[in-house]
Formats: C-alpha cells, sequence, structure tokens
C-alpha cells in the first residue's frame, strides 16, 4: 500500500467536510502526498417518487450541488496550501442513475463497501471518514459508513475524525 | 345508480341486493369515492367493490379505503384491488422515527419478480383509464402466523420442542424469501407478523403487502432484518415477553432479578430477547441469534443471509431432538 496516496470520502456533509479540512492540515507543504475526494453518488430511490418527472428533477439538482461541494472541497485543500496537481476528487455514479452508464458505477446498497473497493484498486494507504456520531439504534438501523469500513478495511489506515 | 353498473351487476350476481348497485368506475383515482356495490372496470373485466379492507391493529379496525375486496362479475372469483395512494408517513420504532413511504410501483415491481413463487402473495397491475397502476390479488385462504402461535393451547416447554421446530425450518424457508428480494435489491418494507400467513390448505408461509418502503442509504435492508428479528423472537417465545409480563409466566423471581437492560431488545426497551433467561432449554445458539437484536451486542446482521447461517444449524439440532 501506499502510505501517501489518501482517500477522503466526501458526502458533503459538515463532518466531511471536517475530514477534508483535517487532511489538508496534515500533508500541507509536503508534496509528496496525493489526495483522492471521493463521493458516492446515493441517489433518492425512485419508489418515493409518485413520477419519473419528479424524481428525474431531484437526482439532476442533487448531482449539481453534490458536485459543486466536491469542488469547493478541492479548493479546501488548495487553499490549505496542498498542490493542485496533487488533488484529484472523484464522483462515482449511482448504477442507478438516469444519467449516466458507465461501467464503474455504485449499486447503492453499501457506500462503505463501494469506498473499500476503491481503496484497494487505487492502492490508497489511508482512507479518512468524517463521523457525525450515531446512536446504538441508529447504527442498528440505518447502518453507519465509518463504523463499517473500520470494521471492514485491510491493508490501509483508517482516519475517523470526530 | 348507474344503469349499467346495475345491469351487469343482475347479469352476474342476480343475489346481489339491486338498491345497493353503485357507479360504474374507470378512473380509480378517487378512491374515497368507490365503495360497496360500485364497479370497477380493469382490462374489460368488472370487479364489484364487496368492501373495503381493514386492519386489526392493537385492538381497533383501521378501515384501509385505497384496498377494496371485490367480486369478478365475469368469473365470480374473490380478489383485493389495491388503488394508487402516494402516502408518506412517520413510523415510530422504539425512539425513533423512520419515514416511510407507499410506492405502488415498488409493489407492482415486486409482484412481477414473484410471479409464481408461493413464499410471496400473488397478483397483478392493471392501469386504469388514469394509468394508475392497479394491483389485482389473489385472496390469501389461511391465518397470520402469530395467531397460530399464540392460540396453541400447551406451554412454552411442550410448544418449544414439538411445534417449533417445524416452525423455525419454514421460518427459515420465509427468511431465504426476503433474502431472495435482497438479491434482487427489492426489499418487503413492512415485514411484521400480521404480515406473514400460513396458507390453510399448502402451509405455506406466504408474505404479503410489499409497498411500504423507506430510504436507508447504508443499511438499505435494515428494517426488513430488524422486522425478521421480532418475528423470530415472538416465535420462540410462543409471544411476546416484556419486563411487565414475565411475573405472568410463572417463573420464579431470580428470573425476573436476572434480567437487565442488556437482555432487552435494541429497540423496544421492555421486550425480553434473551430468552434463554425465561426458558433454559433454549439453545445456545438460537439464543445467540435472537440476542444480535438485543440492546447488548455490539455486532449486527448485514444481511440475512448471515442470519440464516446461524438459524440453520439451530433448526437441524432441534429438528433432531424433535
Amino acid at each position: 500500500m501506499n502510505c501517501k496516496n489518501i482517500l477522503v470520502a466526501f458526502d458533503g456533509s459538515e463532518n466531511s467536510l471536517r475530514a477534508i479540512d483535517y487532511v489538508g492540515s496534515v500533508i500541507r507543504g509536503d508534496p509528496s502526498f496525493k489526495v483522492c475526494l471521493l463521493h458516492v453518488e446515493r441517489l433518492p430511490d425512485r419508489d418515493l417518487f409518485p413520477d419519473e418527472d419528479s424524481w428525474l428533477k431531484s437526482c439532476k439538482s442533487q448531482e449539481h450541488a453534490m458536485r459543486k461541494a466536491l469542488e469547493e472541497g478541492r479548493e479546501t485543500l488548495l487553499v490549505k496550501g496542498v498542490p493542485g496537481e496533487a488533488v484529484d476528487a472523484r464522483y462515482v455514479v449511482s448504477c442507478r442513475s438516469p444519467f449516466h452508464d458507465r461501467p464503474q458505477c455504485s449499486m447503492g446498497t453499501s457506500v462503505a463497501m463501494d469506498i473499500l473497493r476503491i481503496q484497494k484498486e487505487g492502492d490508497f494507504g489511508a482512507v479518512v471518514i468524517g463521523r457525525r456520531g450515531v446512536s446504538k439504534q441508529e447504527e442498528f438501523l440505518f447502518g453507519s459508513v465509518s463504523m463499517k469500513i473500520v470494521h471492514h478495511a485491510r491493508d490501509c489506515a483508517v482516519w475517523v475524525v470526530e | 345508480m348507474s344503469a349499467q353498473a346495475s345491469s351487469l351487476i343482475r347479469r352476474y350476481c342476480p343475489d346481489f341486493p339491486v338498491n345497493h348497485c353503485g357507479e360504474l368506475f374507470t378512473d380509480t383515482s378517487q378512491f374515497m369515492r368507490i365503495g360497496y356495490g360500485d364497479v370497477i372496470v380493469l382490462d374489460d373485466l368488472h370487479y364489484l367493490v364487496i368492501r373495503d379492507e381493514a386492519e386489526r391493529r392493537f385492538g381497533l379496525e383501521d378501515p384501509k379505503y385505497w384496498v377494496k375486496r371485490c367480486r369478478v362479475l365475469e368469473t365470480g372469483e374473490r380478489k383485493i384491488l389495491k388503488l394508487v395512494f402516494h402516502e408518506t408517513f412517520p413510523m415510530k420504532i422504539g425512539q425513533m422515527e423512520v419515514r416511510c413511504f407507499r410506492s405502488p410501483q415498488k409493489e407492482s415491481r415486486i409482484l412481477n419478480l414473484v410471479r409464481g413463487d408461493m413464499r410471496f402473495m400473488q397478483g397483478f397491475t392493471v392501469p386504469d383509464v388514469k394509468k394508475n397502476p392497479v394491483r389485482v390479488l389473489d385472496i390469501i385462504h389461511g391465518k397470520r402466523l402469530d395467531v397460530l402461535v399464540e392460540d396453541m393451547e400447551c406451554g412454552h416447554e411442550e410448544y418449544f420442542f414439538t411445534h417449533f421446530p417445524n416452525i423455525l425450518e419454514k421460518y427459515i424457508g420465509a427468511c431465504e424469501a426476503i433474502a431472495f428480494l435482497h438479491g434482487n435489491y427489492e426489499k418487503h418494507g413492512d415485514i411484521r407478523r400480521d404480515h406473514l400467513f400460513v396458507e390453510y390448505d399448502t402451509k405455506n408461509y406466504r408474505w404479503i403487502d410489499f409497498d411500504y418502503t423507506f430510504d436507508f442509504h447504508e443499511n438499505p435492508f435494515g428494517l426488513d432484518l430488524f422486522g425478521l428479528g421480532n418475528i423470530l423472537v415472538f416465535l420462540a417465545g410462543k409471544g411476546s415477553h416484556t419486563v411487565q409480563s414475565i411475573p405472568s409466566l410463572g417463573l420464579p423471581a431470580a428470573a425476573l432479578d436476572a434480567i437487565t437492560p442488556d437482555d432487552c431488545s435494541i429497540m423496544f426497551g421492555n421486550r425480553v430477547y434473551n430468552l434463554k433467561k425465561l426458558f433454559p432449554y433454549v439453545p445456545d445458539g438460537l439464543n445467540n441469534a435472537l440476542m444480535r437484536f438485543s440492546a447488548g451486542s455490539s455486532v449486527y446482521y448485514d444481511s440475512v443471509e448471515e442470519l440464516l447461517a446461524e438459524l440453520r444449524p439451530v433448526s437441524e439440532e432441534l429438528s433432531r431432538g424433535a
């Protein structure tokens, strides 16, 4: 594994912004590090909408907002002093996306497992993720991306930023 | 009263009281207006509405105005029509609130997926003239599994060693049915005790009602798993046992004293899931599976397959002993 290759999971939340901020503070001034900001698309469930049009509209505005947030996350790293060529921003589309048809996509059953798959494929030495802190009940019912990453990560370090 | 409707009813169903003949509906959007004696026209068949379906919960009758019990005039068959009702509502689970949605298209998709698979209710979808996807469902002639279990007139020990091995074996089949849905990226959405029926003639366990959905991103099948766990505890315990109801079991006071918060459901703090403390003959393997749904657990099932992997050896063990 490449210890200087860092994968930061990003979902647009304050917790993930804190994770970016933390990574920027740690690696700034060292040009040997590379950072990939990763967003795994989680589209709203089509079944929650009464018709196709309202779902498409929601998907489109969500994708637009998330790509913008991802770019802002990249800017945060640049402002911290991380060189532009060291920062990559990656948006993995949902396999159910009505707008894209890509060979690599997320099935939407587990964002955590998607992140770990990309960590392995990209030889990332560290996965960084923000944590909002959930109750036992919430973890049981809704699941927790950070907890699942901690449980399932192999051959890499996991930084959980609170 | 519509002359067309009454003429059809008189022709196919002469015993039906003429003064109750209603209207003919080709558009089902306004389902509250459709009631007893009305006729719904779908794909050239005529469905005479007998009544609205209702759910009995907490001793109260809860009418479901969008679900009509019907008779097909041309064939005499009984069917249930589920009309389109987009509903969003909060579901309370313990202290937590989950946003639920009613999705006709989800149910239609699952009905297509499980066609011919008798572990599930059967039916098909027909659009009305306004393209509302109306689900035409077969009626399951059977009884709720939980009611069957509760009605058995025997004590827990006799139930556990005589009846439960067979019930568990069949319940594993019902869990496999849910795993099949998940394998196809579908969730049941509303796994509750009253949604699992035992058919009278075949004794098959059959799931009903697939139109609920919810949006859990990281754990899309979490609510289904929770439901399966609840039913399992109910079946193993021959009913629900709460901290308050334990004294009625006639157990020694020490048994009640031994119950801690960790022994109870992770979502419902008064429901005892550590059944071994109530019934010491419950095998460890089964109790371990139950405890995965308890407040004391720190590791939860990620999939139905994980639950099944623990239940299958228990079932074999109990069957050998039965």
